[in-house]
């Protein structure tokens, strides 16, 4: 028999019983929708974080640390890294960095705690320090109010959004996630234009340990009681540009709440993290920065410019390898939402079986006139594969369908729950090509294998027996 | 018309049908039931044969062995020169689409289709072209007298007419030999002389060979060349009508 003829059998046979093939159907699409809504869910959160990064260009970033430090253990082998004497972060390990092809930007990490004031408000924050170099490159590269540092010397601030609010200003030139008010009523914001803040003076204060005092102290055996000899310095910048209000992921390290230029970071008398070490007397000006960055070109440069980096004997992380811890924590979860959909398939595959089944029962007489008038073991199997199959694609394509209306609602419900909190939109879910081809495919499968035994058990039916009068 | 046919008349066989020593055991718990034991017939192209012979005598599960649609434990069946007894399920499924055609005392119609899809059906098997299924079935249909019913579903139908549906049905694929089980068992008087006569038309009119098995011996008798009696598995009389 051929195909055609096995395929229009086949529909016939499941347009005979409709009722029983849409409520079989019924289940491979509930089946195939969960799996589908499910595994959309976790590429979904994996997409997002994966192309925020991409969008904050941090992708072509190095994290380069002193050598040898065993991340499992930072502060250990950090600990056991100076003792031994390797490679520190020095100006010169910071020319040997500019010198490796590819390499556009070297800049050591350079935060320090700080008061910012500016009218009214006051927020104490950490302050990074960041080259003019660096508006090359995402987000410094396309601020949305103002602009970035042109020299690294300037006495101008970068502040975020955030840091704003905590001075008590909003901007009124910001599109207003709606309903973000509602959880802070009891703060009263100052709505500004953008233009009102942009070259304003802002306070900055830092405290400085009097070195002079304590020593004095120290030196009349005296223990410093009450207060320690400290000393507050104040420094006036001018606020030269805003940064975007970031979305969900982008909290990650990058930017801080405000930045300066690094020059004029140095100028600034600090109480530096480094300079713990100055105080216990340990590596003094030689022990370098705790960590440098470096910027590649492209994405295409990193991994050569992350194997010279190493060559040098330092020690690097790059979002890639923490997007390698965050994918692997994602393969659990897709394993989890995967496997309740995978069941909801299976459950779906038995009640295919049973169905196939019963009506084999029934048509014994029917499957034993075939026989009788010429159709092998071999038609009667097809004839039974396709029905199963034929149910499995149905299935497969609306069960898509269903999942994709599913996590069309999820989406819209989770964004209205999260946008109080001042979280952009943004798509939960993730439909890539392989999960549309694959789900339909899984459901084909999964409906083939369910039909194994009902088509052999079809194929077998003695048609002496099945064709008997009463 | 076919290619088998025109072997058939331009070489033929002594006979188109032979068994030899055909036997057959079914076994029901410990005991075995001898159903056919040593079955030797032969028909000769073009011949209408009758089987008669009391109730459980073995006649139904000697035309399922010639049809294909059981194997015997011993012995042999050649049907237009194939060897059938020890045929491949494969060879088997072929020997039915093409070889034989078989009537049943219950008509065995799919009740969902209608006549004119009963017959297309088989056509389907013998995947005779598509586009002149419709055409071949409704001729067929026609020379056993239902041009009016084709579109007819077997519920729909006299018992009578429903079992010329299955005649049509069985010389679908052009088989060399009509098996008829008691085709006229679940029918009125009249309507079995019109089966018979139908039968007894194809066979004289077109060269059709049919083997019939009834319970009717005097309407055997009347149509027939021979007529064979079976008893517990054996043939037990040969009676010559006309040759
Ligand atoms: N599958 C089977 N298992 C066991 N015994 C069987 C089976 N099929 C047939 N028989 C037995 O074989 C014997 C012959 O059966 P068969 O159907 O050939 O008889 P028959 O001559 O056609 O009878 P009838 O005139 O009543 O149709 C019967 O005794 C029957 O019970
Ligand atoms: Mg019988």
């Amino acid at each position: 028999m051929r195909f055609g003829d096995v395929g229009r059998l086949a529909l016939e046979n499941l347009w005979r019983t409709r009722l029983r093939t849409v409520l079989t159907t019924l289940g491979v699409i509930i089946g195939i929708g969960a799996l589908v809504s499910m595994v959309s869910f976790g590429s979904g959160i994996q997409h997002n974080v994966a192309s925020e990064f991409r969008q904050l260009e941090l992708f072509t970033l190095i994290q380069v640390l002193p050598g040898d430090i065993d991340m499992s253990d930072p502060v250990a082998s950090g600990m056991q890294a100076m003792e031994e004497g390797v490679v520190t972060l020095d100006d010169e390990t910071i020319r040997a960095l500019e010198a490796i092809p590819g390499v556009k930007l070297v800049y050591p990490e350079v935060t320090f705690p700080a008061r910012l004031a500016l009218d009214d408000g006051a927020s104490q924050t950490t302050v990074r320090a960041l080259p003019a170099a660096i508006s090359e490159f995402k987000p410094f590269s396309e601020l949305p109010y103002g602009r970035f540092f042109e020299s690294d010397d300037e006495l101008s601030i970068v502040v975020s959004q955030r840091l704003l609010e905590d001075l008590g200003i909003r901007l009124t030139d910001v599109p207003e996630p709606a309903g973000r008010a509602r959880e802070d009523t009891t703060v009263i914001y100052r709505m500004l234009h953008s233009d009102e803040v942009l070259g304003r003076k802002l306070t900055l204060s830092t405290s400085v340990v009097d070195a002079a005092a304590l020593m004095q102290s120290v030196a009349r055996f005296e223990i410093p009681s009450g207060d320690l000899p400290v000393r507050e310095e104040v420094t006036e910048l001018t606020i030269v540009g805003i940064l975007e209000r970031s979305g969900g992921f982008t909290s990650l390290g990058l930017g801080g709440r405000a930045i300066v230029p690094p020059e004029t970071a140095e100028r600034i008398p600090r109480l530096a993290i480094s300079s713990v070490w100055d105080l216990i007397g340990g590596g003094g000006e030689d022990s370098g920065y705790t960590s440098v960055s470096v910027r590649v070109g492209s994405m295409q440069d990193l991994d050569a410019a992350q194997e010279e980096i190493e060559a040098l004997g330092l020690s690097t992380v790059t979002i890639a390898d923490h997007l390698e811890d965050v994918r692997n924590a994602f393969v659990v979860m897709d394993a989890l939402l995967g496997a309740v959909g995978t069941i909801a398939l299976l459950v779906a595959g038995l009640g295919i079986a049973n169905t196939m089944v019963t009506s084999i029962l029934e048509r014994t007489r029917e499957i034993g006139v075939m026989k009788a008038i010429g159709g092998g073991e071999w038609d009667i199997r097809r004839i039974f594969f396709v029905e199963a199959a034929a149910i499995g694609l149905m299935g497969g394509i609306l069960g898509l369908v269903l999942g994709w209306l599913v996590t069309r609602l999820a989406n819209v419900i989770a964004n209205a729950y999260i946008r109080p909190y001042g979280v952009e939109p943004t798509d939960l879910f993730h439909m890539p090509l392989w999960l549309i081809l694959g789900a339909v495919a899984f459901a084909v499968v999964v409906s083939l294998l369910a039909g194994i035994y009902p088509a052999a058990r079809a194929a077998r039916v003695d048609p002496v027996t099945a064709l008997r009068h009463d | 018309m076919s290619s088998r046919a025109r072997v058939r008349r331009e070489h033929p066989l002594e006979h188109i049908l032979e068994t030899r020593s055909l036997t057959k055991t079914y076994h029901r718990g410990t005991t075995e039931i001898r159903v056919l034991d040593g079955v030797d017939i032969a028909v000769a192209p073009g011949e209408f044969v009758s089987i008669v012979g009391r109730s459980g005598s073995g006649k139904s599960t000697l035309l399922n062995l010639i049809g294909g649609l059981d194997t015997p434990d011993g012995g042999s069946i050649t049907v237009d020169g194939h060897e059938v007894a020890s045929a491949h399920p494969k060879a088997l499924a072929l020997h039915r689409r093409r070889t034989v055609g078989m009537v049943f005392q219950s008509f065995n119609l799919i009740t969902t289709r209608t006549a004119l899809e009963n017959v297309t059906l088989a056509l389907a098997f013998g995947e005779f072209p598509r586009a002149k299924r419709r055409e071949r079935a409704t001729s067929l249909l026609t020379s056993v007298g239902l041009a009016e019913r084709v579109d007819h579903r077997p519920g729909e139908l006299s018992g009578g007419e429903a079992q010329r549906v299955a005649v049509a049905r069985a010389l679908a694929n052009d088989p060399a030999i009509l098996l008829a089980d008691e085709p006229t068992g679940n029918l009125d008087s009249a309507t079995s002389a019109e089966i018979i006569a139908l039968l007894r038309e194809l066979n004289r009119d077109h060269g059709l060979t049919v083997l019939m098995v009834t319970h009717d011996h005097e309407g055997a008798r009347e149509v027939s060349n021979r007529v064979l009696t079976l008893l517990d598995g054996r043939v037990v009389d040969e009676e010559v009508v006309r040759s």
